[in-house]
């Protein structure tokens, strides 16, 4: 009954559109949605049937009693088959932990990157123009700049390559 | 012209190599590495 009251507390629609479900998985929600609706309306159907049988008046109209007798007994023996569901019930209940676990995992990852790319976007919102900048700091946001200038000081080279051809020559000899 | 005079040649030779040494010292340690990194980081803004 509670899982009866639960499916009917579903707002499919909400379900699909907050979740922003799309393709594969939309799909077979749809047909999962299908298939509770039909079984729904298949049990709506089959109860409002009557279950009950008047026998006495089939023994009335019909002149072989024999076979009401047997129906009838048949009838009263009749019991639902029942079926033993745990075990499927414990799959889906280690299928959900499982989907669960991953779901935080993924959450975990998606945070940590979230807050990386916060940051680089708060590094871009607050960071200077190139003419505001001064050499310290653009050595110290790329160290390669330190290095080079090292090796190129202990070869004693004094210019780096392509120096001139980009900024000009300013020196007068 | 007291730097023609003998006299004092000794005194001139000693510190042109004083004055050279720090010169060049100066130049090599600190004053060219700065200019080296400063067009080094030139050329890196403008490859950006």
């Amino acid at each position: 009954m509670a899982a009866r009251s639960a499916a009917l507390k579903i707002d499919w629609v909400k379900v699909t559109s907050s979740l922003g479900l799309r393709g594969q998985t939309a799909a077979s929600l749809q047909a999962f949605k299908k298939r509770n609706d039909d079984a729904r309306r298949k049990v709506q159907l089959l109860s409002e049937q009557p279950q009950t049988i008047d026998f006495a008046h089939y023994r009335k109209v019909l002149k072989n009693q024999a076979i009401v007798d047997e129906i009838e007994n048949q009838f009263k023996t009749f019991k639902p088959a029942t079926y033993d569901v745990s075990r499927q019930l414990k799959a889906i209940e280690a299928f959900e932990a499982q989907a669960v676990q991953s779901a935080e995992e993924t959450k975990g990852k998606v945070e940590a990157e979230l807050r990386s790319l916060e940051k680089t976007l708060e590094n871009i919102e607050t960071a200077r123009p190139f003419d505001e900048l001064t050499v310290d700091e653009v050595a110290s946001a790329q160290p390669e700049i330190d290095e080079k200038t090292a090796s190129m000081v202990s070869k004693g080279r004094w210019m780096p390559a392509g120096y001139k051809e980009r900024f000009g020559d300013m020196s007068v000899v | 012209m007291p730097q023609l005079v003998p006299f004092f040649f000794v005194n001139q030779v000693v510190f042109a190599f004083v004055v050279l040494t720090v010169l060049i010292y100066a130049l090599s340690k600190y004053i060219l590495p700065r200019f080296v990194r400063l067009f080094i980081s030139r050329i890196y803004i403008n490859k950006l």
